[in-house]
């Protein structure tokens, strides 16, 4: 066993009693099959080009909370009625039979190895209720905030979040992983929501932890007859990170849209890797993953399609285009489509490439500088991504949020790419 | 400086990417003037417009242009627009997701700083981008859509010469500008043209047909045939190409080499 792993085990014990019963064996059945399984390694085909050796040598100093600590005080005065956003211990000392069946349904530790850690290690997070026709119009924003710890010792945390969206409720969801200084460890995060039929529910995850933070996120979403949910991934880390998508459309009309932006830089890893499984007929997907990869950083898509047999008249459609802004820089990507129905559409298409000369030029013949011509068009690359969120202020954020990590971009003009007038001249008599 | 001409090209040679096209230009334009070249496909029409703009892959191999009397091919092309070349594009570029108006405003003040003066702030800028717009007929809303994305060919021209309108250049080049526009494009653009015209400023028309010089009317004509000029004159010139045809210069010009 690696330092990582004994010291997660260690840690856990403190709260691996707590709670009611059925949340117990839960935790305790997710430690066997974690540690029967182990962290995975690059053997598995889900992780062949990510390694996770850095978080094996992690030796934790604490499991941090991730709970009410992460909720604003003023949330939950401004509520509507009809929903209810609260930590998973106030939910569990409370009324834990509202969650008893549905935590842990669409997060199955036999499936992964690191939800079946985060679920050994899983002691609060966040819960939100939606009865049926509620809705609520400004964004329920959650902050994990991931601060250096005493003695810069690693810390892991593990945030869990809970959806419950009944019929026909409606709301926006943002989560944002961020820290104000880089800060050593491991953030571990699945989110479960389960859309009741017509329920329309957005969820924006904003990844921004910075190098040396190691990322893990995985979402599962379950969407019932005529319910829509929307995914909006921005990942600005510039450390190790791999983004799950996990989501089942269950009855017809179901719908998901799935958009990803994702920036690496510096040394970063970015990992994304998604699952849309069509279980019934008449449902439609669209996902657009986007990818600028800068520096040394490599950048890896995997979006697998499943058409189960039932599932007549599916509509799914995925696009991944990259930007390398580097020759050091690399993406990895590879759409997976699994159709086992004949009457379908499904269209995938991935392209990497760079900046459009002709769009560089014309900016520059206009008298903006390359750098900034290049940022441009870098931000408009990305704008596909934030057009898709559907609450302005959270554009409005998002936006400021990816002008903030390009702009630490080193754009300057590629060797090799110098004007070749000038590079003729400089080479001439003179 | 009344007495130095504005731009200055002598013996310009040039490659566009391995391919010698322009073999010992000459051309020199006084601010105030307005000149047009001619010139059949292949001539070098365009790789003149393009390496007056320092585009990458184009490459001059000989030859000098003086720009207000400093050298030209030492600025790059950010530079160049900042002194005040403006290349009005033959085929204007789509830029999904960069709104028009955030990129007129941008390079207006990429200028506006290059020149001293203050940058425009959103209130000023629309004053002055509405002012403008009023004159290539260019309705607003095209505004906030992404530059050039879905326009038709003539609201692409529009669009180049409300830059150059807004950009306030010194030194104009319209490549082929009447391609693809009808009667009543032509005339808006060269309408917005014609507003430009001025003594501190000169222009360069590109074009294969003598169509636009009816509306913008040249002080000089040059005719351009494998990579040279073969003949100058006034804007009667351009009539008697229209009539004669091309093959009748690159005739006497073979005869005379």
């Amino acid at each position: 066993m690696s330092v990582a792993v004994d010291s997660l085990m260690r840690l856990r014990q403190r709260f691996a009693g707590a709670g009611p019963e059925w949340l117990q064996s839960q935790r305790e059945n997710a430690r066997r099959a974690f540690l029967e399984a182990g962290l995975p390694t690059r053997r598995l085909e889900a992780w062949k080009s990510t390694n996770l050796a850095p978080l094996e040598a992690l030796d934790f100093a604490r499991i941090a909370p991730t709970g009410a600590a992460t909720l604003g005080a003023s949330l939950a005065a401004s509520l509507p009625a009809g929903v209810r956003v609260r930590s998973l211990a106030d939910v569990l000392r409370s009324e834990p039979e509202r969650i008893a069946g549905r935590l842990g349904r669409l997060a199955d530790p036999k499936q992964s190895a690191l939800v079946a850690l985060q679920t050994a290690c899983l002691e609060d997070g966040v819960v939100i209720e939606l009865d049926a026709n509620a809705r609520i119009e400004e964004p329920i924003r959650i902050r994990l905030n991931s601060s250096p710890d005493v003695y810069d010792r690693p810390s892991a945390s593990f945030p869990r979040l809970l959806v419950l969206a009944d019929e026909n409720s409606e709301a926006t969801i943002a989560l944002d992983f961020g820290s104000e200084k880089p800060a050593p460890g491991f953030t571990c995060h699945v989110a479960e929501l389960l859309l009741s039929p017509g329920a329309r529910i957005e969820l924006v995850q904003i990844q921004a932890e910075p190098a040396p933070r190691i990322h893990f996120s995985s979402v599962h979403a379950e969407v019932d007859r005529g319910a829509r949910f929307d995914s909006s991934v921005a990942s600005l880390s510039d450390g190790l990170l791999r983004s799950e998508l996990d989501i089942r459309l269950i009855a017809p009309g179901a719908e998901t849209g799935m958009n990803g932006f994702f920036l690496g830089r510096g040394a970063g890893h970015v990992d994304h890797y998604t699952t849309v499984e069509h279980a019934a007929p008449h449902c439609t997907s669209a996902q657009e993953y986007r990818g600028v990869l800068a520096d040394h950083a490599k950048g890896i898509f995997r979006g697998r399609v499943i058409v189960r047999p039932d599932a007549q008249k599916t509509d799914a459609r995925q696009s991944n285009p990259n930007l390398l802004l580097s020759s050091a820089a690399s993406v990895d990507t590879r759409p997976q489509l699994e159709i086992y129905a004949d009457d379908v559409r499904a269209s995938h298409g991935s392209t990497i490439g760079q900046l459009d000369a002709d769009a560089l030029f014309f900016l520059r013949a206009r008298g903006i500088a390359e750098p900034e011509a290049r940022l441009l068009l870098t931000h408009a690359f990305a704008s596909a991504v934030v057009e898709a969120i559907r609450n302005p202020s959270l554009r409005a954020d998002l936006t400021g949020r990816i002008d903030e990590a390009l702009g630490q971009l080193e754009l300057a003009p590629r060797s090799g790419s110098r004007d070749p007038v000038r590079a003729s001249r400089d080479g001439g008599s003179e | 400086m009344p007495n130095v001409p504005l731009i200055e090209i002598e013996n310009l040679h040039a490659n566009a990417g391995e391919t010698p096209i322009l073999r010992g230009l000459d051309l020199e334009i006084r601010a105030g003037e307005v000149h047009a070249i001619m010139g059949p496909n292949g001539s070098g029409k365009s790789t003149l417009s393009n390496v007056l703009v320092g585009r990458p892959g184009y490459e001059v191999t000989a030859g000098e242009i003086r720009f207000r009397g400093a050298n030209l091919l030492e600025m790059d092309a950010e530079t160049r627009a900042r002194e005040g070349i403006f290349l009005a594009f033959q085929y204007p570029v789509e830029i999904p997701g960069v709104a028009n108006n955030y990129f007129l405003r941008t390079a207006v003040n990429a200028i506006r700083s290059h020149r001293g003066q203050e940058r425009l702030d959103a209130i000023d800028f629309l004053t002055l981008l509405r002012e403008k717009m009023k004159l290539v007929e260019m309705p607003e809303e095209m505004m906030a859509r992404a530059i050039n994305e879905g326009f038709s060919g003539g609201e692409k021209k529009r669009n180049e010469i409300l830059q150059m309108l807004l950009l306030d250049p010194a030194f104009c080049i319209l490549d082929e500008t009447d391609s693809g526009l009808d009667i009543d494009a032509l005339r808006t653009v060269a309408n917005g043209v014609n507003q430009m015209r001025s003594p501190d400023r000169a222009m360069l028309v590109i074009t294969h047909y003598q169509r636009l010089l009816d509306y913008i009317v040249p002080d000089r004509v040059h005719v351009l045939s494998k990579g040279r000029i073969v003949r100058s004159g006034g804007k009667e010139l351009a009539l008697e190409l229209e009539e004669k045809g091309y093959g009748w210069i690159e005739g006497e010009a073979e005869q005379a080499s």
